[in-house]
């Protein structure tokens, strides 16, 4: 049976770690202060065909007023949210309507709503609020999460 | 640091008995009964069939989520695949035949060649290759099985009748242990399970010559996954199926919740086809959060027109992304890790042959990619399930689509759950996810004799295979 | 054999064996017609491509009641038999919608999907024939075995006949609705207005008062008659418009063009644009749009086109309607609309033109 030995003193990996957990919070919750471009009113047209959404990225910034347009190329197709957890729906002919305040930062993925053939459960896109801070955030976090790691484990 | 659970009266009695497990694959048995079914008969419409949501949706999550994490490779001890075969083989279900007797055609069939013994797995295939190659495979079809409801009932279907076949002329669990895709990574990524079947002192088992644990007696049968449970460092191998502490004769053999990752402490004397294990979920991982969950609606499609001239191309790229490119990435991080800490020693133990020190020290390195991969297999687990999971409640009242509705919960509307939450549920475990892999590098490199510098590219490629996710989920 | 074997054993055979002839047996029973008689009859609705409505066509006995079960493995159809007044709005993937149907009148009734499931859409029809009541001895006279109805808008050749039965009105005029016409010489400046045309409230020659004898006019022919009327002559031009306009959709209920509206979406706006500016998604690439250059307009027709719509007498536009476009990919309507819906759709695309 494998005993867990010790690299460093005990104390250098247990400060190395609770830095690191101390960076890694600030680094996911610290407010930051909003550096958003002014809010501006965004009108989007969204195309749903089987089994896709034309564009599949959406990018606005957080703080905008987005009206999306969902129109639908061959069939009855919805469009949820993530995140906003708002839904409507569009055939060819009717198209639907959402429109929202992005208050939210980060990206959220947007799915097909509607049954709409086999790969139905995959037909997703992504609106991304930026600054994506939630991504950012987490890109450091793993930097930092992995710099610890190093240093609470390295072999001086 | 580990307690032995086992050693708890009640505990003790539910698992030498056999009535839980049985009772546990009995229902697995019927829920694979009706997924076949609704595959086979049911409405194409995977929403609302009870095959697709019961496989592809509820099992799926419970095995990345709970299952493998905490309880290792249970699943295996009660699925319904090998079932059959395995009540065949001891011609008894809830009792132990004398002496653990296991009767195989072979030994009627081949009576002459046999001897009386059942049919040896030939010797090449003792590893998990053929799990390896055999995940990238149902990999390949990936888009079709998990959007057919008949594709998956087949799919079933030609696991369970090679699963009995393999039965009926090998002996034990031959099929769960060499040849089921499932089986292959469940085993790795079961190692940072907390709960670990092992013996409590190995002096004992040095001196006991019956290995009853091995061969069977009149409580149990012989481990099924041809174990030495005295040579059981991890959980790779072993089902938590208990048939070793009912046979042992000495109460050496004991179940113990242990540190999680415990049976990744030691990355000396690993093995290369694990390694690759590692490697290929990780790349098929990436695969899948590519294709099915980014916004590329030709690329679906591709993967999903098999045997068009376009998806034979798209089968070569993930091939060659999964078994060549990913690999190569890799080894050539741990060639580089060698240039910057020195080459490593070879395992003791091990005759230094040529290449054999490399070998080791990659499949060493690739014991990062179990937590590593888990966690990003329980990201994108996570990108869907929540989502989902409500059409399980229509499913189970409407398990066909014929207009059925015999628990009230057939006109459930669709309801994704917690949306807003699933970024951060991913985070928390690629965070920690990263986090053990990177010092597993370092111990790794320490292990092996190099110098700490030598774990670097391998980590980097760890932090890499973290930030391409988050990219590709929320970027 | 033990008996904690032999218990284990026959659970698993039950499961093996019991529980999917349970299953399938429960289905079988609940396909069988139910105790008050009630025939179960399955419709599969598939997209054009795959088949559309299976069966597509049925054989129903006027009294009987039938119990539709309609299906679908694929997308979000729409089931509609008009002349039996069954209006299905949705039959969502991978459920069964059940409708009652008690055909009284033997005839043949066509239905159709209402919802957009592919290009071929307004292919996915069927029929329903509906035979009569008990066979009556042949030496008895008057209505016999299986009386039969021409198809409602059966196609070219037969006697079409509109849902209501009557010839339609392009027929009787002799109206050739493929001809090339020419475009209104004159067209509004501005939008005309039935508000404005209410308000002036001038007299309208018998010819533009009477509905039956308007839609055999032409707007721009009854624009040319008011400027002439020396009654209208202190009028501008617009405000002569507005008086057509006015005598088009003054006699049109409220709920005809909602009624209107209503169908346009479902069934026109595809093609045709929820703006009827003829650049819907399902109006891209159509059949036959190749053989008609330079003849016709490429692509479905644009409503808000003054020079072609005021152009067209409401004769004309329900003959389109009804006949469909003979290979152009304009599908006829006149196995589904009733007289009543015909001229409300009509009024309806007038409205593209003819503001509030």
């Amino acid at each position: 049976m494998t005993r867990i030995t010790q690299y460093a003193s005990r104390t250098t990996q247990w400060l190395a770690g609770g830095v690191t957990l101390a960076l890694v919070f600030v680094a996911l919750l610290a407010p930051l202060p909003a550096l958003n471009a002014a809010p501006q009113e965004r009108q989007l047209t969204i195309n749903a065909s089987r089994f896709a959404f034309e564009p599949g990225t959406v990018r606005v910034n957080r703080g905008d007023t987005v009206v999306i347009n969902l129109e639908s190329s061959d069939v009855v197709h919805g469009l949820y949210i993530d995140g906003y957890e708002i839904r409507t729906q569009a055939e060819p002919g009717q198209p639907g309507r959402l429109s929202f305040v992005a208050d939210r930062d980060g990206a959220f993925h947007f799915r097909c709503a509607i049954p709409c053939g086999n790969l139905h459960p995959f037909m997703i896109g992504k609106l991304v609020v930026g600054p994506n801070l939630t991504w950012l955030r987490a890109v450091a976090a793993s930097l930092l999460v992995a710099a610890g790691a190093l240093v609470a484990f390295w072999r001086a | 640091m580990r307690w032995a659970i086992s050693d708890t009266p009640w505990v003790n009695r539910l698992l030498r008995g056999r009535w839980l497990q049985w009772g546990i694959t009995v229902l697995t048995l019927a829920v694979f009964v009706v997924v076949i079914l609704t595959g086979l008969l049911g409405t194409p419409a995977g929403n609302h069939n009870f095959g697709i949501i019961y496989v592809w949706l509820v099992w799926w999550a419970l095995l990345k989520l709970v299952l493998v994490p905490l309880l290792g490779r249970f699943w295996c001890s009660v699925c319904p695949i090998p079932a059959p075969g395995d009540w065949l083989q001891r011609r008894s279900i809830l009792i132990a035949r004398p002496g653990g007797k296991l009767y195989t055609c072979a030994t009627r069939l081949f009576r002459k060649a046999a001897r009386g013994r059942p049919r040896p797995w030939p010797r090449f295939l003792r590893n998990i290759w053929a799990q390896n190659f055999g995940f990238l495979a149902v990999a390949l079809f990936s888009a079709l099985i998990l959007t057919s409801p008949l594709v998956t009932a087949l799919t079933l279907i030609l696991f369970i009748v090679v699963s009995l076949a393999v039965s009926l002329l090998f002996e034990r669990k031959s099929f769960c242990r060499y040849l089921c895709p499932i089986g292959g990574f469940v085993g790795v990524y079961g190692q940072v399970a907390p709960l670990a079947v092992r013996v409590k002192d190995p002096a004992v088992c040095a001196t006991h010559t019956q290995k009853s644990c091995y061969v069977g007696s009149d409580a149990g049968y012989g481990c099924p996954y041809f174990n030495l449970p005295a040579r059981l460092e991890t959980n790779t191998l072993c089902s938590m199926c208990g048939e070793c502490l009912r046979t042992c004769n000495r109460d050496n053999v004991a179940f113990y919740i242990q540190m999680p990752g415990t049976d990744l402490l030691n990355t000396r004397g690993r093995r290369l086809d694990e390694a690759f294990n590692g490697l290929m979920m990780l790349a098929a991982a990436f695969v899948y959060s590519v294709v099915l969950i980014g916004p590329d609606g030709w690329l679906k499609a591709t993967a999903r027109a098999v045997g068009a001239p376009s998806w034979f191309a798209y089968a070569a790229v993930l091939l060659l992304f999964s078994a060549v490119l990913t690999p190569g990435l890799f080894w050539l991080c741990v060639r580089f890790g060698q240039l910057l800490g020195g080459d490593g020693e070879p395992a003791p133990g091990k005759t230094a042959g040529r290449g054999s020190k490399h070998a080791t020290l990659f499949a060493g390195y690739a014991i990062a990619l179990v937590p590593l991969g888990l966690a990003i297999w329980i990201a994108f687990t996570l990108s869907f399930t929540l989502t989902n999971v409500s059409y399980a409640w229509p499913a189970l009242s409407d398990p066909f689509g014929w207009g059925w509705d015999l628990f009230g919960t057939a006109n459930m509307a669709w309801t994704p759950y917690l949306t807003g939450m699933i970024s951060y549920l991913q985070i928390p475990v690629l965070l920690v996810g990263l986090a053990t892999a990177v010092a597993l590098t370092l111990r790794t490199a320490r292990q092996h004799g190099q110098r700490p510098a030598a774990a670097l590219p391998v980590s980097a490629f760890c932090t890499l295979a973290v930030v391409a996710l988050l990219t590709l989920y929320m970027a | 054999m033990q008996r904690r074997d032999r218990f284990a054993l026959l659970v698993i055979l039950a499961i093996l064996l019991v529980l999917p002839s349970f299953l399938l047996g429960y289905q079988v029973w609940r396909q069988q017609p139910t105790a008050a008689g009630i025939r179960i009859v399955n419709i599969a609705a598939r997209v054009p491509e795959q088949g559309g409505f299976s069966p597509d066509r049925l054989t129903l006995r006027a009294g009987e009641t039938v119990r539709l079960r309609i299906s679908s493995p694929d997308v979000v159809h729409g089931l509609t038999i008009p002349g039996l007044g069954v209006n299905v709005d949705e039959i969502y993937p991978g459920t069964v919608v059940e409708v009652d149907v008690t055909p009284d009148k033997p005839g043949r009734y066509a239905f159709a999907c209402t919802r957009w499931c592919g290009v071929d859409h307004w292919r996915m029809r069927g029929v329903i024939e509906v035979t009569g009541l008990t066979p009556r001895p042949p030496s008895l006279p008057g209505k016999g075995v299986g009386e039969r109805s021409p198809l409602a808008g059966e196609g070219a050749g037969g006697m079409l006949t509109s849902a209501g039965g009557d010839v339609p009105l392009y027929q009787q005029l002799g109206i050739d609705i493929d001809a090339m016409r020419h475009a209104a010489q004159v067209t509004p400046a501005t939008r005309p207005s039935i508000g404005v045309g209410a308000e002036l409230n001038a007299a309208l020659p018998p010819e533009l008062a009477d509905p039956a004898r308007r839609r055999t006019r032409t707007p721009a022919g009854a624009f040319q008659t008011l400027r002439a009327d020396l009654a209208n002559a202190a009028l501008s031009d617009d405000d002569v418009w507005s008086l057509v306009a006015w005598a088009w959709l003054k006699d049109v209920k409220p709920a005809a063009l909602a009624r209107g509206q209503t169908l346009y979406a479902r069934d026109c706006a595809a093609c045709h644009g929820p703006d009827g500016k003829g650049k819907g998604p399902a109006g891209v690439n159509l059949p036959g749009m190749a053989k008609m250059e330079p003849v016709m307009p490429k692509g479905p027709s644009d409503f808000t086109d003054a020079g072609a719509m005021l152009a067209a007498s409401d004769a004309l536009l329900q003959g389109k309607l009804l006949r469909g476009g003979m290979g152009t990919g304009m599908p006829e309507f006149g196995a589904l609309y009733s007289d009543e819906e015909q001229w409300a759709m009509i009024a309806y695309l007038r409205t593209f033109l003819f503001g509030k």
